[in-house]
């Protein structure tokens, strides 16, 4: 094809230039990458411009592009590709994303960010990932349609998250869990991988804000307030999954007596398994505070009361 | 109750969000929200069918983890329509008892519309998408995204989360999910004698153990709107309105009277939630600045405010409130459940690069909330009649009864974060933030009744009480001429604390007791954080971070007036390996604060209203907690977390993982509460593993150990009465009476002993020691929960030559929490010092060294195979089996025994079962 052998001279000349211009100051530097268009591109990486034509970079460099940039389509994220044409195996004449090439990431960062700024990536310089070296590639592929949204490397936010985070994704599957495993939510409704001005990366200004925007009931305020809930919800309930009811970090009373020893009525009392309900029946007292829902069998507003009686969380 | 949204306020957010729809052309930015994903259990992810068999050999990301096979795809063409179509036959086996396999989805025999999809585009880039699912199912979901690439998008969504609490519940009650809970026959609503509470309790159980279980559960139905839109290139706006109804019970529970001693009886609670969400805002980015403004509103509007339920409880008249025309004094419960709120939020997020200055970065974020609610309050009985201390006129059945007619209750929350990072050296960044975080209230409610000036509240629907009374200082009970007069004081007092204070002191009165509520604590606090960090590139792969952090936290009305924590954070990444990353960190935090003062809640108390009398009284209620108790979220924690993450390309097809975190805490001042003698752990091993040979083969798996220890100490209070003397035996048990025959026999002999005055009461009564009568250490009980987990996932994929796709997974899960204790049987009572008697003994037998394990074991595999038979039309047969078995202790023996006490409390949650379950399907797939 009359465009190959285009880009083979060329690939040449910019070989020889490339050589003369080393040989001509004494010192190994490169040439000046110039763009050689996307058929340059696609003329040798078939495959990935089968693929890549699904993407939404594809659609966008092609069909609507708003700078020059990306008008570039391939060299718009890869760099311009003259030097790379005139010596493929040169793996500093072009900027790639996998492990193999080795471009360093904190150039590969900066090469995303160069059109993704700000928005949601507005903390990523000092966040944890970002600390931790992650490139954006470590969670996206833009080559091919891994997923419906995002150009993930996987078919879901959750998965890509978990193919890192195993202990989370463990912590899903046990007793009490947000619905993760069952696709009704997924880690980006609570975190922002790309850094965050709060905490372990998440979405909102504090823990409490963020759980309130599926509990929305538990914002309150309340006549009649717990202080460690009013403080933070993990206080008492872990976040991705419990062994117990309710996502609760223990199992109650003893959850509760971890906090109240009062002088007067039961918190303290020592409950054991003499007040199960199948012990009560063999002798043993029947524990209001040990069957059931424990402690919530009466302080069933334990999140706050809004009535004028309730400042024992009761009505 | 405002059932309805502030029209002035939706006007607004809607006028915002439509202005911003309005205009033309954006780009989606799933990160703000909620809702970031679409699906169900069996549309977890992409739909992608078949693998491209000419996919070049797997690379692997920067990290060094596989990358998939590309999905096979026709030829890209602008212009296009594609789409696809499942649909089929589903059998479930999911039965009532399969409640926790159900708990978030909802797969129901059939037929079956699994999901669907339409992409279209125009020449100009414009595109239209539509995807669902689960069609007609409690878990189904559906989005329609109109727009231009690169310029607009809208996206309308749809989705349906049901969400299963139990499905074990006697409901013993008609009108579920209503604002009115009626009892069903044969029970009846405020029983009379000739029934007693004995007799009562056997009828409640019988009519549970005659109700088959039934469900109780919610579905939450959410349907939103979200526009972006690019103004320029550098600008950006979006703006979105979500609504959520949730709609269900789940169990909840109803006491009576003064507390649990008269039972309980669990009801279900009616949930029926509206939520609106708004938000609208606007970006700016350049090659020096980043901004973003964006508001915020969520209006929570409860349908069920105020619940009324027939209560079957036998009841004694209490406060005034009698039986009255054949029905009990306490037919009925009302619940004021949670009140409509209103919460607004301002953001403003700003990030400028500055390079002439050592390539530095500025970030500021300024955030500025308020959450409120004013419901109007509800009495705090529904009965007429009652009157507490003899006085009549409190008329407490009426909203006049209370110190006001609405909650007025506001947080305001502020948040200020400023950083800036430099790079002074080419190989150094360092970064600096102060982060201000604060939340603000006008809580000040009163208990108290304006109408007769009475402290304290009414219990449990008038069944019960908790009211400020008067003693003479000596202890004993005012004369009927003090009472009258304290009577005419409080009415003409109008609820003024501090002139009743005066007033008892005037006349030689005190509070009876030191622990009924007059007002409640308005919890605040205010957070800084301050950061000072640094990263180091050792090479041109090789990089060391450290962090420091202090987090200072100043609480009102706390324990301790202020906390602080130091953080210290190192860190090493290393991805010159050439075939692996090693990602190491080490965070050694530790938290100091203020004296702990273990009572600071005296001024929301009687005890604030004058000093404990100086008789022959029990002094319990004039002290809050043993002082030695360390509440952990105030407590002094020395805490290390050591995480590491290796990645390895073993080979170009095979790459592997390790992960660990080891986690330890310990309260090094915490005699009672979480224990402060040994170390709370949490121990995490990953190991992961994906083999990719060729195109057509996936192979994956990975395994997940974790365990914890948590240990706490209790102290079982004992007694404090003025003028009394306490023995301590040598066997830990403590007496008022001289040594029995039976310790004489025994051996056991006196240690020692402490005699309670109105002088010492609170230093020998409110400290936990071997001679504290009422905090003696031989009544300290220790709990230790260990918790283990395994977890090991197996996956294999295939693409037959003929295309067929085989897809199978397994998952075992096992979870365990063992719960064992320490305790002196002597000491706690459960054996008599000296001569347990035989009843004595059978009871130590069934309390043991601990509770059965809380374990849940799970079994799951998920299969599917994918055959093509045209290039449009495949068949796919599914099927996912799993078994689960679980064990909770606090269900033992509910479901043969409703009412295991004989004081009627009651049990209708039987609690979750073993299962064993399964879903089948054959589907056809359509692809255009």
């Amino acid at each position: 094809m009359i465009w190959e052998r285009f880009l083979c001279k060329g690939a040449v000349l910019a070989a020889l230039t490339a050589l003369l211009l080393v040989f001509s100051t004494g010192q190994a530097v490169a040439a000046e990458a110039t763009y050689v268009g996307e058929q340059a591109c696609a003329g040798c990486h078939v495959t990935e411009n089968k693929n890549f034509g699904h993407t939404l970079h594809a659609k966008v460099f092609r069909q609507n592009p708003k700078n020059e940039a990306e008008k570039q389509v391939c060299e718009a994220c890869h760099g311009p590709g003259s030097n790379h044409a005139a010596n493929p195996t040169d793996k500093s004449a072009l900027i790639s994303f996998t492990k193999e090439w080795g471009t360093p990431v904190e150039k590969q960062t900066e090469q995303c960010l160069s059109c993704h700024k700000g928005g949601q990536r507005l903390h990523w310089p000092g966040s944890i990932h970002a600390t931790n070296k992650l490139s954006c590639s470590d969670c996206h592929n833009p080559m091919s349609r891994f997923s419906a949204n995002g150009l993930l490397k996987k078919a879901s936010i959750t998965e890509t998250c978990q193919s890192c985070h195993k202990q989370q994704e463990a912590e899903f599957k046990r007793r009490s869990h947000m619905p993760v495993p069952e696709g009704k939510m997924t880690c980006t409704d609570c975190h922002n991988p790309h850094g965050s001005a709060t905490q372990r990366l998440l979405k909102a200004d504090s823990v409490n804000q963020l759980c309130y925007t599926c509990h929305a009931e538990k914002r309150g305020p309340f006549l009649w307030e717990h202080a460690p809930v009013r403080e933070k919800c993990t206080n008492c309930h872990a976040q991705h999954g419990s062994n117990h009811d309710k996502l609760l970090v223990s199992a109650r009373p003893y959850l509760c007596s971890q906090c109240h020893s009062p002088a007067v009525g039961h918190p303290g009392t020592f409950y054991n398994a003499s007040g199960t309900a199948a012990n009560a029946q063999i002798g043993g007292a029947a524990g209001q505070r040990v069957i059931g829902r424990s402690c919530q069998n009466c302080h069933s507003m334990i999140h706050g009361s809004n009535h004028p009686a309730g400042a024992r969380f009761q009505r | 109750m405002n059932i309805r949204p502030r029209r002035k306020n939706l006007a607004c957010c809607i006028s915002l969000a439509c202005i911003a729809m309005a205009m033309q052309p954006a780009h989606a930015d799933s990160a703000y929200g909620v809702d970031a994903i679409l699906g169900n259990a069996f549309n977890t992810g992409y739909a992608g069918g078949q693998r491209d068999p000419d996919a070049t050999p797997s690379k692997h990301t920067p990290t060094g983890q596989l990358y998939g096979v590309p999905y096979a795809r026709d030829e890209a063409v602008a212009g296009a329509t594609s789409g696809w179509v499942e649909i089929g036959i589903l059998s479930s086996g999911a039965d009532e008892k399969a409640a926790l396999f159900r708990k978030y989805k909802d797969p129901q025999s059939g037929l079956y519309l699994n999901s669907f999809g339409m992409t279209t585009e125009s020449d100009n880039a414009r595109f239209l998408d539509i995807t669902g699912g689960g069609v007609g199912n409690d878990d189904q979901f559906y989005s329609l995204s109109v727009g231009r690439y690169n310029d607009w998008k809208v996206k309308a969504f749809y989705s349906e989360t049901p969400h299963v609490f139990t499905s074990t519940y006697r409901n013993l009650w008609s009108g579920t999910g209503t604002a009115n809970l009626t009892l069903n026959p044969p029970l009846v609503a405020g029983p009379v004698a000739p029934a007693t509470a004995a007799t009562t309790d056997i009828a409640i159980g019988n009519a549970a153990l005659a109700t088959p279980y039934s469900e109780l559960s919610l579905i939450r139905k959410k349907g939103g709107i979200r526009a972006d839109m690019n103004l320029q290139d550098n600008w950006k706006v979006f703006a979105s309105y979500s609504n959520e109804k949730r709609d269900g019970a789940r169990p909840f529970g109803m006491v009576s009277a003064g507390g649990g001693g008269t039972g309980g009886v669990e009801i279900p609670e009616s949930i029926d939630y509206d939520t609106h969400d708004f938000l609208a805002g606007i970006q700016y980015s350049d090659a020096l600045n980043s901004a973003t403004l964006q508001a915020a509103a969520s209006l929570f509007r409860n349908n069920v405010g105020t619940m009324t339920v027939g209560n079957p409880m036998f009841l004694n008249a209490a406060n005034g409130i009698v039986a009255a025309g054949g029905v009990g004094p306490f037919p009925r419960a009302v619940f004021d459940l949670y009140p409509d709120n209103d919460y607004y939020n301002l953001k403003g997020e700003y990030a400028r690069e500055l390079p002439d200055m050592m390539k530095g970065r500025f970030t500021g974020v300024v955030s500025l909330s308020q959450s409120k609610q004013n419901d109007n309050l509800i009495p705090s009985t529904s009965y007429a009649g009652a009157t507490v201390n003899a006085i009549a006129g409190g008329a407490w059945d009426t909203v006049a009864s209370l110190s006001q007619p609405t909650a007025n209750l506001k947080v305001d929350i502020n948040m200020a974060d400023f950083g800036l990072s430099l790079k002074p050296v080419d190989d150094l960044d360092v970064k600096g933030k102060i982060r201000y975080y604060e939340t603000q209230t006008n809580s000040n409610y009163q208990a108290c009744n304006p109408l007769t000036g009475q402290f304290g509240r009414l219990t449990n629907d008038g069944s019960g009480a908790a009211m400020f009374n008067a003693l003479q200082t000596n202890g004993t009970a005012m004369t009927a001429g003090q009472a009258a007069a304290l009577n005419a004081f409080m009415a003409a007092n109008g609820c003024n604390e501090a002139a009743l204070a005066s007033y008892l002191v005037a006349n030689g009165l005190v509070p009876a007791a030191g622990n009924v509520n007059i007002r409640s604590i308005p919890y605040a606090y205010k957070q800084m954080n301050y950061t000072l960090g640094a990263d180091y590139q050792l090479g041109n792969s090789n990089s060391i971070n450290a962090n420091y952090e202090r987090e200072t936290l100043e609480r009102q009305h706390r324990e301790r007036a202020e906390t602080w924590e130091d953080k210290i954070k190192l860190g090493y990444v290393n991805r010159g390996l050439e075939n692996g990353t090693l990602r190491l960190s080490f965070e050694n935090d530790r938290l100091r604060g203020t004296p702990y003062i273990s009572d600071p809640y005296d001024p929301f108390y009687s005890a604030s209203l004058g000093s404990p009398n100086t008789g022959n009284l029990a002094m319990t209620s004039w002290i809050h907690v043993n002082s030695l108790h360390r509440k952990f979220d105030l407590a002094d924690r020395d805490q290390n977390i050591l995480n590491g993450r290796f990645n390895y390309m073993v080979r170009p097809d095979l790459d592997a993982g390790v992960s660990f975190q080891l986690k330890t805490a310990k309260y090094p001042d915490a005699v009672f509460g979480l224990d402060g003698r040994n170390k709370q752990e949490q121990n995490s091993l990953n190991f992961d593993l994906t083999w990719q040979p060729s195109a057509q083969m996936t192979v994956s798996g990975y395994y997940a150990y974790q365990d914890g220890k948590s240990e706490q100490n209790g102290i079982q209070q004992n007694a404090c009465v003025v003028g009394t003397t306490y023995n301590f035996w040598s066997d830990g048990s403590i007496s008022t009476v001289p040594q029995t025959a039976a310790q004489l026999a025994a051996g056991v002999t006196l240690v020692s002993t402490t005699t309670v005055t109105s002088a010492n009461f609170l230093a020998t009564c409110g400290t936990a020691s071997a001679t504290s009568p009422l905090y003696a250490t031989s009544r300290a009980w220790n709990v230790a929960q260990k918790n283990q987990s395994d977890t090991l996932g197996l996956g294999f994929k295939f693409d037959f030559s003929n295309m067929t796709v085989l897809d199978v997974n397994y998952t075992y899960s096992s979870n365990r929490t063992k719960i064992s204790y320490a305790y002196n049987p002597y000491a706690l009572g459960i054996l008599t010092s000296g001569a347990p008697t035989a009843a004595q003994l059978l009871t130590l037998g069934l309390i043991g060294g601990g509770f059965s394990d809380l374990v849940l074991t799970q079994n799951v595999v998920d299969a599917s195979v994918l055959v093509p038979f045209t290039k449009q039309s495949s068949v796919r047969v599914l099927g996912r089996f799993e078994a689960g078995r679980i064990r909770d202790w606090h269900y033992d023996g509910v479901a043969a025994n409703p009412t295991p006490g004989t004081n009627q409390q009651t049990y209708l949650d039987s609690g979750p079962q073993h299962y064993r379950t399964y879903v089948l399907g054959v589907m056809y797939q359509y692809k255009m």
